[in-house]
């Protein structure tokens, strides 16, 4: 065959058909495969090998650049027949060896499915998008008509035919390009980090569809660097530099706390209590954790009576575990660095987005403001920079009224950082980009200099002046986007997703940087879609719900209101619901073995 | 504000086939060259507002409008300088303005305001698909056909992007209206860059992600939609033929011309 | 230009080519205009990204400059005017780097060397003469608007982009898509260019043609000149007999030249 997927033997007639003889051989192989990028200093692969059992599914984890992707794209041919560079070793799906395929060739057998979903929909509906991979390999109009149905309510989109793609949300887009896969049937799916750019919701509605996809019998690769999302996996691939370091059951692989640091991995909530209490166990569930808790610490008691819990006089009994205790009001007393006085705001001829929002942040404060999407979390946050002006209402910073502000008066009280750092980045170094700002309200080129100096300190970038920003990484990035507005000496800095499609060390390393710059005195108003990052960096949380501010208070408080995260379908980290099946609302894992060991 | 043309109705001249729309462009292209008086170009027009109203494109008619009067305006007064026939009402300097500039003038400007209401209405019925498809039909290879689909798509996403940026720019002091017609082009690099970069980082995933799906199997790939030929498309061909006739037998008799006296 | 049909085989051009187009239109939809004379004519920042895609994306970006030059339009309104707009796009996407390739063989387009820059401005200025050449001759064949209006309006409109904004973004982006392997080199390593003898005898035609075009067409729509071989009523306005007749044969002397480098 010249084109084709090579078979051992005879021809097949049929190379795409859907692989039903994968029962005998792997779904998928990879033997001993090393492959280097075009101009790439080291390899991104190093003699990797690895089997895919039939209906089975792989986690696969590591760090940002560690070699997950690269592995995943060996299975349909993306390396090296699209990227170029120099490839050994061997793939084989099915049994066949794919040696000299095209990637299209692989299409119908492997699906693929990228983190970026607004870069893999083509189409202007949502039923010629699902039919678009069938229309590429020829397949007849009637044979596409009668799997584009299956495909979408599969995907729970059914319905959904003649919807623009452009205007679903983040899940149903993700979910759509996972039936436009599903569509040519394929033995083999690989999903690249899905859901990295999704709300909880949508990373649920994924995860729920990857569990239906496992009962269909599909072969599933899933890469991830949140091992918590993995732990339904068969079996778990660590990457390191190219290299698998570890392989394993997740109950194996997730009680290895500290190589999961080391490579780049969150490690589970569950997992770290249960290791910091000193049981060598895994938990693959809170209800779990509970119990292999209670049987090693007999002493803490029966559990309360479910229906104590919730809220109420449950709740205010359930002491605080850490240190500091909330304020319903820490607004209240001082002079607010932001006001938001009665603020409405809709677009013209539409529907209100905020409606009449009070909210006073004071100096020094840590708020997240969390919501589902389009609850007006971003509207709110804009209207505090002047970004948007209110309808009705005001906007007051320090004392004043924003609308009377000019724009470098505005710059010196709050500050805003884009959830995407290459929105702003443009100059050809990273000192000159963080000078911009300065430069633009005509400081003084000394000043320029010595807050330039500054701000590239406080994000630990200072060695890095003059380098092309183009060549960071992506939490570099991020980090100089708070070093181009820090220059500006804001006292409030809003930060919109500032963790998202960071690895879990560039977030710790980020979410560090913004904690620090909040005990040297800046308030902080985030953006957060990510419950962990509320629990152990928020001191107060503002829940949003169709413009509208359901909640306005401290962290433990919000965790121990069930009704509210249920209302707001905002699942706290598990270490706070673990925490919670004791009667009292933890932050995260060490705050909550902390607590526990005492009471033992 | 949405930023194509596209409203969604089910009126039939929204049903018609793509060939069929794509081929009415064509008449009316055809009709409009043929006459230069004004007068003889209003039943077109007529027959353009009966379209507007049966489409409801009137709101992107409104849209447009200051478009439409420039245009109209500028073209006559364009002529008035080139076309010194007839004899003068009024010596002013440069312009030339005559019973037959005037004419001749407000014609070209009618013409071209009649091809822009074409297009504005073609536009408002017809989805980027079909135009593709209509493409097809007419010999455009598929992966041209693709391309132009893909940056339809693209376009609202970099508007975005670009829009992001423009705010971000702004939070950093940056003002994109100061000086003078030259330095404000020039002030453009802090968002045209990041913009640029970020479509780049998307080009290779896209790519890839076409290539995952299939793309490059066959040059000729099957096509789901469907659009059949139907009685009103037939009786549409009818109607656009005879008003590509009428409008050359108007040329013909020398009715739609000006007399330059 | 065989690279104008070969790139459609690869994956990443027919993205690039999308990619390009989108750039254009979203640049060109909401930052249409720095007005000079309100309503008359207006700097596009929008006409430096063909140059800019030109020197990246080789091919991909003329598709991509006709492309989104339609795009535009689509959110304006077509003409049949735009089927030369079509042409005079990719045109004005194609000529910088072939140009260059003739003229600058192996530099960087970033290089600043004063032969380098005398070569930039050279490039530019013939796709911009040659894009307006086509518009200003297909709307005059048209008798819409004289060809020495569009035909000036384009070149300095194309020019000051090209000169002002247009090296500000290569300077940024150049480097970057370079060490990204995306540039037309990387992404096509398999096209081979014709031998230079040919090429610099296509872009000396090119010249020839698109100056004599310019030229031409300024005189004859103006009334300066009226060529004796051509009958009274043919050297009066709207000029679009005279106009076919004598600019043409340079187009076309402009196209073959095209062709050949």
């Amino acid at each position: 065959m010249k084109d084709g997927i090579a078979a051992p033997g005879a021809a097949d007639p049929a190379p795409l058909k859907h692989d039903a003889s994968a029962g005998v051989a792997p779904a998928a192989a990879l033997d001993g495969v090393s492959f280097t990028y075009p101009g790439g200093a080291r390899p991104a692969l190093r003699r990797v090998s690895f089997e895919l059992a039939a209906g089975e599914m792989v986690g696969v984890m590591g760090a940002t650049g560690a070699g997950k992707s690269t592995l995943a794209k060996c299975l349909n041919r993306i390396v090296p027949e699209f990227e170029g560079g120099a490839f050994a070793g061997a793939v084989r799906i099915g049994g066949r060896r794919l040696d000299g395929a095209r990637v299209c060739e692989v299409a119908a057998r492997v699906g693929m499915v990228f983190q970026d979903f607004e870069a893999q929909l083509f189409s202007t509906n949502v039923a010629h998008e699902v039919a678009f991979a069938m229309e590429q390999i020829g397949m007849e109009r009637a044979e596409m008509a009668r799997r584009i149905r299956p495909a979408l309510e599969a995907v729970g989109l059914g319905g959904f035919e003649h919807r623009d793609p452009t205007l679903l949300s983040g899940g149903e887009k993700q979910r759509l390009a996972i039936a436009s896969v599903l569509a040519l049937r394929p033995a083999v799916i690989v999903l690249d980090e899905p859901t990295t750019d999704l709300d909880p919701e949508g990373k649920a509605e994924i995860f729920a569809l990857i569990g239906r996809l496992r009962e269909q019998g599909i072969s599933l690769v899933v890469i991830e660097h949140e091992a918590e999302v993995l732990r339904g996996a068969d079996r778990l691939l660590l990457v390191r530099e190219g290299e698998i370091i570890a392989e394993g059951a997740p109950h194996d692989l997730m009680t290895r706390l500290e190589l999961l640091e080391e490579c780049g991995v969150h490690p589970p909530d569950l997992n770290r209590v249960l290791a910091a209490l000193g049981i060598a166990a895994h938990a693959a569930s809170v209800d779990e954790a509970e119990a292999l808790i209670r049987r090693a610490l007999p002493r803490l008691g029966a559990p309360p009576h479910p229906l104590d819990t919730p809220t109420g006089p449950a709740a205010q009994a359930a002491a605080p575990c850490g240190a500091a205790a909330w304020s319903t009001d820490p607004a209240a007393g001082a002079q607010p660095l932001a006001e938001m006085r009665a603020v409405s705001f809709n677009y013209p001829g539409g529907p209100l987005v905020l409606d009449s929002i009070d909210l006073r942040i004071a100096p020094g404060e840590f708020v997240a403001i969390i919501g589902q999407n389009g609850s007006g979390k971003t509207t709110l946050a804009k209207h505090l920079v002047g970004l948007l002006r209110p309808a009705t209402g005001a906007v007051m910073l320090n004392g004043r009224d924003r609308s009377a502000m000019r724009p470098a008066e505005t710059a010196a009280e709050a500050g805003y950082v884009f959830q995407n750092p290459d929105h702003q980045i443009f100059a050809a170094t990273v000192e000159d980009e963080v000078a911009f700002g300065p430069r633009n309200f005509n400081l003084a080129p000394g000043e320029i200099e010595r807050r330039c100096a500054e701000a590239l300190r406080a994000v630990g970038l200072e060695n890095a002046g003059g380098r092309d920003p183009f060549l960071l990484g992506k939490g570099e990035r991020q980090r100089l986007a708070v070093a181009s507005v820090l220059a500006l000496r804001p006292r409030l800095l809003i930060l919109d997703e500032p963790a998202t499609g960071l690895d879990y060390r560039e977030q710790r390393r980020m979410m560090a940087l913004v904690a620090e710059l909040n005990r040297g005195g800046i308030a902080i108003v985030m953006i957060t879609h990510t419950p962990w990052l509320v629990a152990e960096y928020a001191s107060r949380v503002v829940l949003m719900r169709r413009g509208r501010k359901l909640y306005d208070g401290g962290v433990r408080e919000f965790f121990a209101r069930d009704e509210l995260l249920a209302s707001s379908s905002f699942r706290p980290p598990e270490a706070t619901e673990l925490a919670r099946r004791f009667g009292t609302v933890a932050l995260g894992p060490d705050e909550l073995a902390a607590w526990l060991r005492a009471r033992a | 504000m949405p930023i194509f043309l596209y409203i969604e109705r089910a009126t039939f001249i929204h049903r018609l086939h793509p060939t069929v729309k794509v081929f009415a462009l064509f008449v009316m292209f055809w009709s409009v060259y043929w006459v230069d008086h004004p007068l003889a170009l209003l039943p077109l027009a007529a027959v353009m507002a009966a379209a507007a109203q049966i489409t409801g494109a009137w709101p992107n008619f409104y849209r447009l409008r200051w478009l439409f009067i420039l245009v109209v305006f500028f073209t006559t007064l364009a002529w008035m300088v080139f076309y010194r026939q007839g004899p003068a009402l009024i010596n002013l300097p440069l312009i030339h303005l005559s019973r037959a500039s005037l004419l001749f003038g407000l014609g070209r400007g009618l013409k071209l305001a009649e091809l822009l209401a074409t297009s504005v209405l073609f536009l408002s019925t017809t989805k980027v698909e079909e135009f593709t498809a209509g493409l097809a039909r007419l010999g455009v290879p598929y992966r041209v056909g693709f391309a132009i689909t893909l940056s339809f798509r693209l376009v609202p996403l970099f508007i975005d992007s670009a829009l992001t940026v423009v705010q971000a720019q702004n939070l950093r002091g940056y003002d994109f209206n100061r000086g003078g017609p030259l330095e404000r082009v020039r002030r453009y690099v802090p968002v045209v860059i990041p913009v640029f970069m970020g479509a780049l980082r998307k080009a290779n995933s896209m790519a890839m992600a076409l290539e995952a799906r299939g793309f490059g199997m066959s040059r000729q790939p099957t096509s789901f939609i469907d659009y059949p030929v139907e009685a009103g498309d037939l009786a549409a061909t009818a109607a656009l033929f005879a008003l590509g006739a009428v409008y050359f037998i108007i040329y013909y008799t020398g009715y739609g011309a000006i007399s330059p006296g | 230009m065989r690279e104008l049909g070969a790139m459609w085989r690869n994956t990443r051009m027919v993205v690039l080519c999308a990619i390009s187009a989108a750039l254009y239109a979203a640049v060109l939809v909401p930052f249409k205009v720095v007005p000079l004379i309100p309503g008359v004519t207006e700097l596009r920042p929008a006409n430096a990204i063909p140059i800019v895609c030109s020197f990246l994306f080789g091919p991909a970006a003329a598709w991509g400059a006709a492309i989104g030059n339609m795009i535009g339009d689509f959110f304006g309104g077509v003409g049949p005017g735009d089927i030369f707009g079509f042409f005079a796009n990719l045109f004005y996407g194609y000529i910088p780097y072939k140009a260059w390739n003739v003229i600058a063989q192996g530099q960087s387009p970033v290089a600043r060397s004063p032969g380098a820059v005398a070569s930039y401005v050279a490039v530019c200025l013939a796709a911009s003469v040659l894009c307006a050449d086509i518009v200003g001759w297909g709307d005059n064949l048209l008798s819409f608007r004289p060809f020495s209006i569009l035909g000036n309006i384009i070149v300095f409109n194309n020019m000051a982009s090209a000169l002002v904004l247009s090296p500000l973004i290569l300077i940024a982006v150049y480097p970057r898509v370079r060490r990204g392997r995306m540039l037309y080199a990387d992404v096509m390593p398999e096209f081979k260019e014709r031998p230079w003898s040919v090429r610099a005898a296509g872009l000396l035609l090119l010249v020839a043609g698109e100056a004599g075009a310019w030229l031409m067409g300024n005189l004859v729509s103006t009334g300066y000149w009226a060529p004796s071989f051509l009958s009274a009523a043919m050297t009066q306005a709207p000029y679009d007999k005279a106009i076919a007749i004598v600019v043409s044969p340079f187009i076309l002397l402009a196209v073959v030249g095209v062709g050949l480098m």
